[in-house]
């Protein structure tokens, strides 16, 4: 459906003729399959609605007339940066597309250890920005090419370095965001003119209505500017490579050290991410090449790390007597990156760490010690620029299980059999990569500091074969069921299904009502339902802000006696 | 009796309400400068359930609520009440620890435990808590928790409000739940620990971010009942340093490097006047202590834990040193004691006795706010060229920096002691500073009294909005009402 003339010309106006656009093949760009997240693929049939027209904002200013213009006309709006994730794309017919890619400033404030970055400053530009002040950032899971904002204020923000760095919860400092309604508030100090300094405050803190352990999605405005603390980098101005492509290799220092640390059970792996955690010992942790599935990861990092080596090679690869050693040495892994801030540090960690492997038995993986992985590797988790590997199967892979409470021996003790599950569908049918079953990854920092991992399965498959989409999506009901059976919640393939409809659209709060009224406690939903109607009452928004209606909260059964809403 | 009486007497039990000039008289507030005011009643619930009750009971009768768990006396004026008719909902009986897991370093504790009582059981445990600094003896550590007080290990501060985690809350709209990771699952603690979960992530649960509603809101959302906290490791080698110079610059730049390398467990910086009233036992060693003092100090703590602390601790104290060094400062190692006074002891446990802040004059005013480091030595001239204007002696003023969340943000803290025949002086001072602070560029992140409206004077979309989340979760406004309300600095005046 096309804008009326005068509105398009209105939001022209604002941003300027070559801003904007309602080209079809412009718009079809701007749709993604309603998954999870559009940079996954899938598994499903149906893509977002189109949007009216596509807008490119170039200021704060430009964003709140846009915002100002959607309340006068009723359209609904939602802004995206990197579009990772479905989250960012419209879910109605009556909708415009802010893209955000001309809002991409960078400002160090070393000495305080933070920076303010607008919404498409990437994670990869922070951290070359950074480095050249002896800090970094946490870079989200989604990788270096995704929008650091988007993550902190939009979504959740783990990252391999979070153990190290927090997460990006953690490092959320000022915030500027322009309401549904078009005011501009800006969280904590920068609210009042003080500095971009604490997002905290005054008083109880409005950075609650930006975020909570996930962010909203871009259903409650736009966030334009924020400021996120800074983390030490003990190494050069820049991040110095080597090698032929696509085989990069980091060239550093003795102070870091890249080690795949492997062990004989799971509890002595959680034994030891505990020990580590606790101890302070390393800069990066994450669970990463098990990506590739417990079978592969020894030949595919022999692959990838070996720029004479192509996919052809695997099965020789497989067959390969030393590399099946060494990939069964790995099979209950985790990569780690530790970095000394001087050398006597350097010597501290590397004999704490050398001290975990010995009290619960583990060992350093020897392949992986070899300076050309190891060095590629170290690259590879330092700046997680790799995220093209994700696909380099079958074209499309999607994330499963989430294995993410903060008890990790919980979770932890449960991967084999999870892992069964999937083997057993990998051999009974040929929907997606038989890797192995296990092909579990994630970071030890899913809350700051530790004290939690994130991680998620993933499933390889062809986004363009019917009976691939078809056949993981039943997969993922399978799991769904699994985890709710084990008391981890819902799996995280089938978590963001729940906000759209199949067909790209929106949820009803009707829909939503019938869903969360039976949740152990709705009242969650009920005050973010308040929180909705209160800052975004004209509803120009998605559906990821899951709500329940506060008369339908009270009508639900048993919830009559435990709230008194209305 | 009343008939709020007769009911809260009927929820919480007869002995639980207190209404005598005795039971009423520590908690009408009077502290910097603000107008006391009389409650009508003290009750002394024992469980969520009756904190659900009388919040119900007072939202149907439009009955003031003001939640208290620290014991007196009560330095911050967020404890009493700022309009008449208030019941004070003293927490401070439920001193239930509820549970303690040694293996992710968690405790759930009721709003009534203190930091000396939970130091002791995690002591037990091989672990312990961040504290503010020397608190109170029956400080209530979920209080200090949800007042943001500056916690004196930044580098542990993943999150700015670290170690609070999950909390249950009755919302002055009457409904209880639980918030972060402990919101998602059912409503019974119990249960969920024997599934496993031991409330470790604060953060939601979904995308509201319940926990930070109820810190800095200062009791004017709803009531804590119990909380998880993070702990930590207890230090098999605990060491304090400390590093002196004439220059607080000098002190900002060592500070500066310290965190950024996150080398150091305890790290702050104190005038002489401040750190000899932390560490004296009475006037006569406060001022032997300040004589032995340069004018600035940076207390240094450095601990080795599990995992080879000799070799830690080793590490880290060469590695400050050479920092000092090329700064051209000493970091004095181990020193233990100054003229006596066990530095270590003195601020990290709950102060025995009467408080220290207490100890050297009749009186004292504090301004504190947030800033950055790199802004501090700005306000310490400007506090000083106020000072001598008004005639208040400058080497009275007690200054203390506190660097928070591993150092991107600091508190800025002015300690004014009074006597009854300079209150006058001190009076003006304190108003004059908070007007000229603020304008500044000091953040009042946390705006007590007076602060409340010179802060939201400056942010006013933000007073718009905090009223409107206030409205959805206390529609009845009876939480600590015309707290963090300009209106109450007009009463104060």
């Amino acid at each position: 459906m096309a804008l009326v003339r005068e509105i398009y010309k209105e939001f022209e106006e604002i941003v300027g003729i070559g801003n904007i656009s309602e080209e079809p093949v412009v718009l079809e760009t701007y749709r993604c399959v309603a998954a999870q997240s559009s940079a996954h693929y899938g598994p499903y049939d149906q893509r977002t609605p189109t949007p009216q027209a596509v807008l490119l904002p170039g200021s704060t200013e430009e964003v709140q007339k846009i915002v100002l213009l959607c309340n006068k006309h009723g359209i609904h709006f939602k802004a995206s940066t990197t579009f990772w994730s479905a989250q960012g794309y419209i879910g109605s017919d009556n909708a415009i597309q802010l893209d955000m890619r001309r809002m991409n400033k960078i400002e160090v404030d070393a000495k305080n250890q933070l920076a303010i970055i607008e919404p498409y400053a990437i994670a990869a530009a922070i951290q070359a920005e950074t480095m050249k002040h002896g800090m970094t950032c946490n870079i989200q899971g989604a990788g270096g090419s995704t929008s650091t904002l988007a993550s902190t204020a939009g979504w959740q923000g783990p990252g391999p370095s979070s153990i190290f760095t927090g997460t990006n919860y953690d490092n959320m400092l000022s915030a500027e965001w322009v309401l549904p309604n078009g005011e501009i508030l800006r969280t904590g100090s920068a609210g009042s003119g003080d500095g971009w300094f604490c997002g905290e405050g005054p008083g109880p803190s409005l950075r609650a209505i930006v975020r909570g352990v996930a962010g909203t999605a871009g259903d409650m405005g736009v966030c334009t500017k924020l400021a996120i603390k800074l983390s030490p980098w003990p190494g050069p101005t820049y991040l110095p490579s080597t090698g032929a492509p696509p085989s990069y290799k980091a060239d550093l220092y003795e102070n870091f050290k890249y080690y795949t640390l492997c062990f004989p059970t799971w509890e002595a792996w959680a034994e030891a991410v505990r020990m580590i955690h606790e101890n302070r010992i390393i800069y990066i942790g994450h669970r990463q090449f098990n990506m590739f599935g417990c079978d592969m990861k020894g030949a595919m990092v022999n692959i990838l790390s070996d720029p004479n080596k192509q996919l052809c090679d695997l099965p020789d690869l497989l067959e390969d007597e030393e590399i099946k050693k060494q990939t069964e040495s790995m099979r209950i892994d985790v990569q780690v990156v530790i970095a000394g801030m001087t050398m006597l540090d350097m010597d501290y960690k590397e004999k704490a760490l050398d001290e975990v492997l010995r009290m619960v038995g583990g060992w350093k993986n020897e392949m992986m010690l070899k300076p050309d992985i190891a060095n590629w590797a170290l690259l590879y988790l330092i700046r997680m620029g790799r995220k093209n590997l994700n696909y380099v199967y079958c074209g499309a892979y999607e994330g499963h299980f989430g294995l993410s409470r903060g008890n990790y021996f919980y979770s932890a003790s449960l991967v084999e059999e999870a892992s069964a599950i999937k083997r057993e569908w990998e051999i009974k049918h040929n929907h997606m990569a038989a890797v192995g079953g296990n092909s579990s990854m994630g970071g030890l920092g899913g809350v700051g500091g530790g004290g939690g991992v994130s991680w998620e399965f993933f499933a390889h498959f062809d986004a363009h074969d019917k009976e691939s989409i078809k056949g993981v999506c039943e997969y993922f009901n399978k799991t769904n069921q699994w985890m709710a059976q084990k008391g981890l919640g819902g799996c995280m393939g089938k978590l963001n299904e729940s906000s759209r409809r199949p067909d790209g659209y929106n949820r009803s709060q009707e829909e939503f009502n019938k869903t969360f009224a039976s949740t152990p406690q709705p009242e969650v939903f009920v005050y973010q339902w308040m929180v909705k109607d209160a800052f975004n009452p004209k509803k120009l928004s998605g559906s990821y802000y899951k709500t329940l209606d506060p008369k339908a909260f009270v009508e639900g059964s048993g919830a009559a006696s435990r709230g008194v809403f209305i | 009796m009343n008939n709020t009486i007769e009911k809260l007497i009927k929820i919480a039990g007869e002995g639980a309400v207190q209404f005598s000039e005795d039971a009423i008289l520590p908690h009408i507030g009077n502290r910097n400068f603000e107008t006391p005011m009389r409650p009508m009643a003290i009750v002394r619930p024992q469980s969520g359930e009756q904190v659900e009750a009388i919040v119900n009971y007072a939202k149907e009768n439009g009955v003031p609520l003001v939640p208290v768990s620290s014991g007196g006396p009560h330095y911050s004026s967020s404890s009493a009440p700022s309009v008449p008719g208030a019941v004070i909902v003293d927490l401070s009986g439920m001193k239930k620890i509820i549970s303690i897991n040694r293996r992710f370093c968690m405790a759930v504790i009721e709003p009534g435990v203190t930091y000396g009582q939970l130091q002791k059981a995690l002591a037990d445990e091989g672990l312990t808590i961040s504290v503010p600094l020397a608190p109170k003896i029956n400080k209530s550590v979920i209080a200090s928790l949800l007042e943001v007080q500056p916690r004196l290990n930044s580098v542990y501060q993943w999150n700015y409000i670290d170690p609070l985690r999950c909390m249950e809350v009755t919302w002055g709209d009457g409904n209880r739940m639980y918030t972060g990771e402990a919101g998602g699952g059912v409503r019974d603690l119990n249960k969920q620990q024997a599934q496993g979960k031991w409330q470790i992530n604060g953060a939601g649960p979904m995308m509201l971010d319940f926990c930070r509603l109820l810190t800095g809101s200062q009791g004017t959302m709803g009531i804590v009942t119990w909380a998880s906290v993070k702990c930590e490791q207890l230090p098999q080698i605990h060491n304090i340093h400390t590093v002196e110079s004439p220059s607080i610059k000098k002190l900002c730049d060592f500070t500066f490097e310290v965190l950024r390398w996150r080398f150091s467990d305890e790290l702050m910086i104190m005038n002489a006047a401040y750190l000899s009233t932390v560490l004296a036992e009475d006037v006569i060693s406060k001022e032997k202590i300040r004589k032995q003092l340069n004018d600035w100090q940076a207390i240094v703590g450095i601990a080795g834990k599990e995992m080879l602390p000799e070799l830690r601790v080793k590490q880290l104290e060469s590695d400050i040193s050479d920092i000092a060094k090329k700064l051209g400062l000493n970091l004095s190692p181990q020193r233990k004691e100054i003229e006596g006074a066990d530095v270590l002891g003195r601020i990290t446990s709950a102060c025995v006795g009467t408080h220290w802040r207490e100890s050297y004059s009749e009186e004292f005013a504090q301004i504190f706010f947030v800033t950055t480091i790199s802004k501090t030595e700005f306000f310490v001239n400007a506090m000083n060229e106020l000072a001598k204007n008004a005639g208040y002696p400058v080497k009275e003023i007690g200054v203390y920096i506190q660097p928070q969340h591993a150092g991107t943000s600091c508190h800025c803290e002015f300690l004014l002691p009074y006597h009854a025949d300079n209150l006058a002086q001190v009076r003006e001072l304190f108003f004059k500073a908070s007007a000229i602070f603020s304008e500044m560029g000091a953040y009042f992140a946390r705006p007590y009294g007076i602060w409340a409206k010179l802060q939201f004077e400056k942010d006013p979309l933000a007073a718009k909005h905090l009223k409107t989340v206030k409205k959805i979760f206390d529609p009845k406004m009876i939480m600590n009402p015309r707290k963090l309300s300009t209106a109450t600095v007009e009463v104060a005046k």
